[in-house]
């Protein structure tokens, strides 16, 4: 009937005209987006942050204002997405083709980007600008892939050791005196120990509280688990002794206080170490923010991480960002001076100070540790951070097997429920990721 | 020559066309692109920025026989339907068969029970890894008032899966309100005629209840049995890290099919994966569809 089709006709005309709109708006908003000139014909980048926190949002927005001012060729713009969120709409945004000009992005996956050309080259800038001997050597070769960068270091972070003074003075210790070697640890943890009839009230120290198992891994063996020429190692005696090391303080403490204690923990509503019923843990020096904040009057010391055995060396753990410029970025000169000056001393030394988070240029952690604006223990635990750099490996992963870790943990998970030895877990390991190794290459 | 008068039957498969025309210019539009070059691409060792060569079949083949991983995450998945699907129907079947009786005060009940399928999302699960705690935990607190001595739950490998079934049958309710509506449809007369010939409350539930709501129940297995291949969310906010739980008893397909796609990159890898979970899920729902007419009872069904 004439009726019917005159209808089908106007909704499909309907249809394909509203479809048809969106369509050009949504290509006339790019158009606008890629002139990235504002009106005064200043570029605009688009700097995709996750510091959207009352803490941290402020403080890169006043880092990015300060920019803005500083010349008149570039404006940054500043963009926040949640943390579960920025890398996959990074991404979507690369292959799309629009992507944003400067990205913070993990520090230890640089070189996977690097390698599947997410992030550009930076080469070409660092011919003619070459500022990498602004970073901390460990950090700065992180960012590479086959020699080359493609990220410049932002942050950056270590593992410290915290103990509470007043329960070392309790127990007969030196407060003055920590403890520097594995075997020290455990004798002063033992002593720290404070049994009540149905428990502990005090419990000295646990060491997968804070890091995990491949924290002390690392500081047994000093070096991670590839080598240069991507062997891989993990299936050690030394390390079968550490696994072992580690199990013996969960059979010492008993899974129903490591459990009740690892609630509290995880409730983040009472630390046990602010309460005084945990007298050491490992921890990241903004540890030191919360002691401030929530336990004002807690006694406490700070130290590198007690080594193996005496001459092992105190090697720490560490990750950090890197500022970026995704693939395709359509201003990478602007994007390349926002960088510059985002890792630079003025900048950096701002973010240090105000974040108390540890950077990765070193004159401006240098500077930020001598800074006025800390406490008397802000400046000690700063202080040690800084310090404690020299100690700090990253664990970059490894482009050829970059989920190695999710064939480790499973066997590690398996080892402290008791279900494998140490020797097995680690035989394992060895096994599954040599053949994820020969699967990918 | 004259126009033919439309015959009503041509002018209904009109109007239904013209119903179902936006989720057709949908498909077209956004999914049927997407899906053709997730199938082509599943060929490829795909990255999203760098590469894409055609590879052949070595995707798939990897994954039958290289990849632990991916048994792992499929055993993982498979269990956790084969006990949630039917789990969850039955528990909401016999949660509407208690809540469709008359007496004072079952609204209120029928909120309480439906109020959990209102959360959603997120909050329920950070909710439920408290409730779950094994130190402090309420779940394991009102076990002990009973001298149980509950599990480590999510810490466990053993209890990690069944903590999340359980989680699942806390929120019942959404498939509870279905069979309640359809339990309320079905004719007194059924019930009347029964209790003339002397037939109990157990014989009028499985002999008359049960039939008349069958299309329900296959719609409901049906949907949650997809949507238990695709559990994801619940594994990736409830394990530490996101990484599928203590000894990867938590790593679900899909979960594991998102870091081959966003942590490592291979795109290529992660999409054979998902046309593997589509097969597999066409092929049992292929199944369901048959087995259909043995027992879903439609009403004024043509015989």
């Amino acid at each position: 009937m004439n009726k019917t089709r005159s209808f089908i006709l106007v909704l499909a005309a309907l249809v394909l005209f509203l479809s048809g709109c969106a369509g050009f708006q949504t290509s006339s908003n790019n158009e606008e987006a890629n002139k990235e000139e504002n009106p005064e014909g200043k570029t605009v980048i688009d700097f995709w942050t996750f510091w959207g926190s009352e803490i941290r949002r402020p403080i890169i927005e006043k880092i990015i204002a300060d920019f803005n001012e500083s010349q008149d060729e570039i404006e940054v713009k500043h963009t926040y997405l949640p943390f579960g969120d920025v890398w996959t709409k990074e991404l979507a945004a690369i292959a799309a083709g629009d992507p944003p000009d400067v990205v913070i992005n993990d520090i230890n996956a640089t070189a996977l980007r690097g390698q599947k050309e997410q992030a550009m080259n930076l080469s070409q800038f660092l011919e003619q600008d070459d500022i990498s001997n602004r970073f901390y050597p460990e950090l700065w070769d992180a960012t590479l892939y086959e020699g080359e960068s493609y990220g410049i270091p932002f942050n950056t972070d270590t593992r410290v050791l915290f103990y509470n003074k007043d329960a070392f003075e309790e127990a007969g210790l030196d407060p003055e005196n920590p403890p520097t070697t594995w075997a020290e640890l455990e004798e002063y943890a033992a002593k720290l120990d404070k049994k009540s009839d149905n428990g502990y009230d005090r419990i000295g120290f646990y060491p997968l509280w804070g890091v995990g198992y491949d924290v002390w891994l690392l500081n047994a063996n000093g070096q991670n688990y590839f080598d240069e020429q991507n062997n891989f190692q993990i299936d050690t005696a030394k390390n079968e002794d550490v696994l072992n090391w580690l199990k013996s303080f969960k059979d010492h403490y008993g899974e129903d206080v490591i459990n009740s204690y690892q609630a509290q923990i995880d409730s983040q509503q009472g630390h046990p170490f602010f309460s005084g019923d945990l007298a050491m843990i490992v921890q990241q020096p903004t540890f030191y923010t919360q002691i401030r904040d929530y336990a004002q009057d807690l006694n406490f010391g700070v130290v590198e991480l007690p080594e193996y055995e005496e001459g092992n060396g105190h090697t720490s753990w560490g990750g950090g960002f890197v500022a970026e410029i995704p693939a395709g970025a359509k201003n990478p000169e602007a994007s390349w001076e926002f960088i510059k000056y985002l890792t630079d001393v003025e900048a950096q030394t701002y973010w240090a100070v105000q974040n108390f988070d540890n950077v990765a240029n070193i004159e401006a952690a240098e500077t930020a540790a001598e800074s006025t604006e800390f406490t008397e223990d802000g400046t000690m635990v700063y202080q040690k951070a800084v310090e404690n750099m020299e100690h700090t490996l990253l664990t970059p992963v490894p482009v050829i097997a970059p989920d190695f870790s999710s064939l480790i943990n499973p066997n590690m998970d398996e080892f402290f429920l008791g279900s494998m030895t140490a020797k097995e877990a680690l035989e394992k390991s060895q096994k599954d990721v040599e053949s994820l190794i020969e699967k990918n290459q | 020559m004259g126009k033919k008068r439309l015959t009503m039957r041509r002018k209904e498969s009109i109007y239904g066309y013209i119903f179902v025309l936006p989720w057709i210019i949908g498909f077209l539009a956004f999914t049927a692109g997407p899906l053709v070059f997730s199938f082509a691409a599943s060929f490829t060792n795909y990255n999203i920025t760098s590469q894409m060569d055609f590879v052949g079949g070595d995707n798939y083949q990897g994954l039958f026989t290289e990849d632990s991983l991916f048994w792992t995450s499929l055993w993982n998945t498979l269990y956790f339907v084969a006990f949630s699907v039917p789990l969850t129907t039955i528990g909401a079947i016999f949660l509407s068969a208690l809540l469709n009786q008359d007496i004072p005060g079952i609204r209120f009940f029928r909120t309480l029970y439906y109020l959990p399928a209102v959360l959603s999302g997120v909050g329920v699960y950070m909710l439920w890894m408290q409730l779950l705690d094994p130190g402090t935990g309420m779940v394991n607190l009102v076990l002990s008032w009973f001298g149980i001595d509950g599990p480590n739950w999510l810490f466990d490998p053993d209890w990690t899966k069944p903590s999340l079934i359980f989680m699942k049958l806390w929120s019942v309710g959404g498939s509870m309100l279905l069979y309640l509506a359809s339990m309320q449809g079905v004719s007194k007369n059924l019930y009347e005629a029964a209790e003339i010939d002397g037939a109990n409350t157990w014989r009028k539930f499985f002999h008359i209840t049960i039939p008349m709501i069958t299309p329900v129940i296959f719609f409901d297995v049906v949907t949650s049995l997809i949507g238990g291949f695709q559990i994801f969310q619940e594994a990736y906010v409830m394990s530490n890290n996101g990484e599928g739980g203590p000894a990867n008893s938590l790593l679900f397909y899909n979960l594991y099919m998102w870091k081959q796609a966003f942590t490592n990159f291979n795109m290529g890898y992660a999409m054979a994966m998902s046309w593997i979970l589509f097969v597999i899920v066409f092929f049992l729902t292929v199944i369901n569809l048959k087995l259909a007419p043995r027992w879903v009872h439609y009403e004024g069904e043509e015989k």
